[in-house]
């Protein structure tokens, strides 16, 4: 293959992942990204001899100042900085790849290549960002390789010494067009090395020690869902049933709850308590979270809930959890909500702290931390609820107890006076709070319908609509009557938000809970037992998206959403946690290694403990010596002679005035330098040649003296000033 | 005893450290942005960040570890010119094999090292493919006469990614006598009772027989006495009257003060010592110029200094050797004496202008350089 087009070929696919990993994450303009996309196909096409780019040198510049200037405008306009930034950049690599001629060119589409992966690394935090990243490690390499080939062929090719004239430089062209400098093989070879030390990119990635003191990232934004935040309005979660986006990740310690067959998990969310027009808020009189907080390292911070019946303040707390609860590490995509999710009775959240954010209200036992892009936590929970036994000896409100004042019993009085007879009419004859709650909820579940065809309840009460006319709805409706019923028969109810379910992903292990896994269940207070979650919603209609198929677009599907795990979990999410978490197994398993061969360390210790004074003095010793043997090498080595320390002054006279007139490329010597700008006119040229033949004499005639040295720095003067004049 | 030196020997090699980095110009912007990558990432908390410095932190890796790939295993060797001259370009082939069995080298640079000194002009290499040898030559122009001793070779790379400059040197000692450099110069004229001899300056058989004569390197084949060297067993060459007369010894007096040539041993200059030292050169040169120029002419020449007695001779042999001596001729003091000039022949003073010394012989000519 010829080298300029295999150059210009891998330099165009690593431009184009870069340009791809900025761009994928869909925050620059649809508009600038085909212009982009069309500037840089066309630009391929761009190039001497075809075209005479000595004519459009300008265009560069000029693109670049209104690039700057039109995206400089749209962002002080929008506060958008960094969309249109990258806009800017895409401007700037059209341009200047369509202006290509020399190396440098190339060198500056480099670096705006790099500039876009990082703006990349902002703007898109997504699996293909993992793929585009890849392909530019591969790309970038050989590209950057070949670059480098090219400009030393620029540099020195050729040079015919055999002339006796000045050593001329050939057609490079030629050269270039070679088929003979790289091939095949080199390609592999480079390839497989990039991709050999992609993975020691990694491994440094995974040993940078995580000290970073927040998070900046600019996602999409994940998706918008409604539901989680202070209050959410009958009839929001029926619209995302269908939605198969997976919106968190989760892996559970219980092995019961792994696999497609395994229970339903209650990822519990948003709690609220308060009931008016068909929407439920979380009231100001509500009881806002309890917790008690335990600083970790790494910035991080867990809190431990209460739980009714045990004491979990102190370190007996986590002890409590790891044995009765089950550890969930979750990993949720950001959904417009700041409330952290957790299977049915949370015990306790850990979680790494935002940097300087206020606290989100937390009320109902509910936990909340802002977030922008994916937030990694974990969470203990009790997933087995009280037995039944225990539940009906106890009471949800202590009897005679008036409801004025408890916002878990609170009622607006716009429910039908039908609903309350309705509520007392299916309790009649219960023994105790918790037969009424099951009264009710079996009622429920019997005797109405699902539905995700909603109609407009016209100006009716939304409950009394649902239970006597419409008779169907989604688990909103269900949830709603239910909490409103129980709160009518004297039970103290409120309504969750949450998740149930997910799919079971069989590759990995983990369950990923989608955006139509939205659900809506109360729960009921027992007194001695705390809140037990009751779902009304009658079973096996809640679920429309199911557990998962076999069918194999379903497998694949989640082969994908593993990957994208993967990439979450251990890139977007590595923190100091997971760190310490890789580093303290590693050290294990080092460890496991290293009683294998502790048998022979044995040895080596009784041998160490009889002869090791003696041969770690002879080590110190030879060690001694031989630093001393090389400190007196050098010394002597250092110690110059006055001819030495003239010779040095003059290469520095040398170098400094000859940088002053031009850059010496590699491959030309001193002497020729001198000839070229005297052949051009240039000004000092003359002073240059002669202090050129003072250098040489001095480097390698042995002739430097004081006026040798004296008539160096006249003219190294003399060249500085007709530098500076020139300039002028 | 040879044996556990060269294993020291060996043995110090391996200690010392192989490797030279310098950062380019490049790198040095590669350094920085990978700082500012890394303080980002530490500010922001970003991961992406973290990914994109370790790939940059791996990149620095990787060029060091194709940068010594591809300096393994080459083998450098160097060819001189057959005759080296102070003041004039000569071309010294450098070849390098690469050793390698399935690896390609490139972008190689190969330096000349002088006292440990690189010289000022780079052999490239674009590519050496495995177990294939490739050669270039440079140019290079040495001011002065001498003895110099190639120390090594210091081969250099940036590649892969221009990033650095890595270099290592090896140990290839040689050496290169340049001669003095030569001049044109007047033919002198001869002592007066060869005026009109009606001699030719010719080297040749022409002229009265005078007898026969040993051949000595640079003799004419044609003077070989086939007859007698047949019966004596031995090249005999027959010697004609003007040969005799046409004899002349170059006395070059290399002696300069005292403390110039102690400070010269020292290694030290003085402020003085530029002119006189310069003087010699010239003088020197001087010599090996009317030297070439007797030769040319026939004439046997034989050069004498303090401490340098070049016994008479003829022919080109006899001018490469005499160039050799002068190349070396050091500069000494009037305590050593002049070599015995030829009793016969002509004689040829050089002095250095403006050094006297004693002990110089009466002279024919007496030029001051």
């Amino acid at each position: 293959m010829r080298f300029a087009a295999t150059h210009k070929t891998t330099s165009y696919l690593a431009v184009a992942f870069a340009f791809l990993a900025m761009v994928g994450g869909g925050t620059v303009s649809p508009l600038l990204v085909l212009g982009g996309a069309v500037g840089l196909a066309l630009s391929w096409f761009i190039e001497p001899p075809r075209w005479n780019l000595d004519r459009f040198a300008w265009v560069f510049t000029v693109v670049a100042a209104l690039g700057l200037i039109y995206s400089g405008l749209l962002a002080v306009s929008t506060g958008d900085y960094l969309g249109h930034g990258g806009g800017f950049l895409i401007i700037l690599t059209v341009a200047r790849a369509s202006t290509r001629r020399a190396a440098r060119d190339w060198q500056q589409l480099y670096l705006l290549a790099f500039l876009m992966l990082v703006a990349g690394s902002v703007l898109n935090g997504e699996l293909g960002y993992a793929v585009c990243f890849f392909g530019f490690v591969i790309t970038g390499t050989w590209a950057l390789i070949l670059f480098h080939l090219r400009r030393e062929m620029e540099d020195n090719f050729l040079l015919r010494h055999a002339d006796p004239r000045a050593s001329q430089r050939v057609e490079i062209r030629r050269i270039l067009e070679s088929r003979r400098i790289v091939d095949r093989r080199f390609l592999l070879g480079t390839g497989l090395t990039s991709v050999g030390f992609f993975v020691v990119a990694v491994i440094f990635f995974l040993s940078i020690p995580r000290v970073g003191t927040g998070f900046f990232f600019r996602g999409k934004g994940g998706t918008h869902m409604v539901g989680f935040s202070d209050g959410v309005k009958l009839g929001g979660h029926g619209r995302l049933k269908n939605d198969s986006t997976v919106v968190m990740r989760a892996t559970l310690s219980a092995r019961e709850f792994h696999g497609r067959r395994a229970p339903y998990v209650y990822w519990r969310g948003a709690v609220f308590d308060h009931y008016k027009r068909g929407q439920w808020n979380r009231s100001p009189s509500s009881p806002s979270t309890i917790s008690w907080p335990e600083r970790l390292p790494g910035n991080r911070e867990r809190r431990y809930l209460p739980l009714p019946g045990v004491n979990l303040a102190g370190e007996g707390a986590l002890a409590y959890a790891r044995a009765n609860a089950v550890l969930q590490d979750v990993w949720l995509d950001p959904i417009g909500a700041d409330v952290l999710f957790a299977a049915s009775t949370p015990l306790a959240y850990e979680f790494a702290l935002p940097s300087n954010e206020r606290r989100p209200l937390e009320k109902n036992d509910e936990i909340r931390v802002r977030h922008d892009g994916p937030l990694h936590y974990r969470a203990w929970s009790i997933l087995e609820p009280p037995p039944p036994d225990a539940l009906a000896a106890t009471y949800s409100a202590p009897p005679g107890a008036p409801p004025d004042g408890d916002p878990y019993r609170q009622l607006p009085s716009e429910i039908t006076a039908a609903t309350r007879a309705k509520a007392e009419e299916i309790v009649a004859g219960a023994t105790s709070d918790y037969a009424k709650a099951v009264r009710l909820r079996d009622w429920l579940q019997t005797n109405l319908s699902y539905t995700l065809d909603l109609r407009d309840p016209d100006g009716r009460e939304p409950i009394d609509f649902f239970l006597f006319e419409r008779r169907a709805g989604h688990c909103e409706y269900f949830a709603s009557a239910f909490a409103i019923m129980g709160r009518v028969v004297g039970l103290r109810t409120r309504s969750v938000n949450g998740f149930l379910g997910g799919e079971w992903n069989e590759y990995d292990g983990y369950i990923a809970v989608r955006a139509g896994d939205a659900h809506s269940w109360t729960e009921v207070y027992f007194e001695g037992h705390g809140w037990v979650t009751f779902d009304a919603t009658p079973p096996g209609e809640a679920d429309r998206l199911g557990r998962g198929s076999g069918a194999w677009t379903a497998k694949l599907r989640r082969w994908f959403d593993t990957l994208r795990f993967q990439w979450n979990k251990w890139v977007i999410d590595y923190d100091l946690t997971q760190q310490l978490s890789l580093f303290r197994s590693i050290g294990k398993k080092l460890s496991g290694g290293g009683r294998a061969v502790s048998g022979a360390g044995k040895a080596v210790t009784r041998f160490a403990k009889r002869w090791g004074a003696l041969l770690g003095a002879l080590a110190v010793l030879g060690a001694l010596g031989w630093y001393w043997r090389r400190t007196r090498g050098r010394r002597r080595a250092a110690a110059p002679t006055r001819a030495d320390r003239e010779r040095s002054e003059l290469a520095r006279l040398y170098e400094k005035a000859a940088r002053r007139l031009a850059q010496r490329p590699a491959a030309v010597t001193p002497r020729e330098l001198a000839r070229q700008l005297a052949e051009r006119g240039a000004a000092g040229a003359a002073q240059l040649e002669e202090l050129t033949e003072i250098y040489y004499a001095g480097q390698w005639g042995g002739a430097v003296g004081d006026d040798a040295l004296a008539r160096a720095r006249v003219l190294a003067a003399d060249i500085d000033a007709a530098a500076r004049a020139a300039r002028r | 005893m040879a044996g556990a030196s060269g294993a020291w020997a060996r043995l110090w090699r391996r200690l010392r450290p192989p490797r030279r980095l310098r950062f380019t110009r490049e790198g040095n912007w590669f350094v920085f942005l990978a700082l500012a990558i890394g303080l980002a990432a530490i500010n922001t908390g970003n991961n992406l960040l973290y990914l994109l410095l370790a790939w940059l932190l791996s990149f620095i890796l990787a060029s060091g570890v194709l940068s010594e790939l591809t300096m393994r295993g080459l083998r450098v060797t160097r060819r001189p010119a057959p005759e080296v001259w102070a003041g004039q370009p000569f071309l010294m082939e450098i070849a390098v094999e690469n050793g390698k069995a399935g690896l390609a080298s490139f972008s190689i640079e190969i330096e000349d090292l002088i006292d440990g000194r690189p010289l000022d002009k780079k052999c490239y290499f674009l590519k050496i493919p495995p177990g294939k040898t490739q050669r270039t030559s440079y140019r290079h122009t040495f001011s002065r006469r001498g003895r110099y001793r190639f120390d090594g070779f210091r081969i250099a790379t940036r590649f892969p990614f221009t990033l650095f400059r890595k270099s290592r040197d090896t140990d290839d000692g040689s050496e290169v006598i340049v001669y003095p450099r030569l001049t044109a110069v007047p033919r002198l004229p001869p002592r007066p009772r060869h005026l009109g001899s009606g001699q030719s300056d010719r080297l040749g058989r022409r002229g009265e027989f005078f007898g026969l004569r040993e051949w000595k390197d640079g003799d004419d084949r044609r003077a070989i006495h086939w007859r007698s060297t047949a019966r004596a067993g031995r090249l005999l060459v027959r010697e004609v009257h003007d040969e005799i007369e046409r004899r002349v010894t170059i006395v070059v007096d290399n002696a300069l003060p005292a403390a110039v040539v102690r400070a010269l041993d020292a290694g030290e200059r003085l402020r003085e010592d530029g002119p006189t030292l310069d003087a010699l050169e010239r003088a020197v040169s001087l010599a090996a110029s009317h030297a070439a120029a007797y030769l040319d002419g026939g004439w046997g020449v034989a050069v004498v200094g303090r401490g340098l007695t070049v016994p008479l001779g003829r022919g080109k042999a006899h001018l490469a050797r005499i160039l050799r001596e002068l190349a070396v001729l050091p500069a000494t003091t009037e305590a050593v004496a002049l070599g015995a000039a030829d009793a016969v022949g002509d004689r040829v003073l050089i002095v250095p202008a403006g050094v006297a010394a004693a002990g110089r012989p009466t002279a024919d000519h007496v030029l001051e350089a």
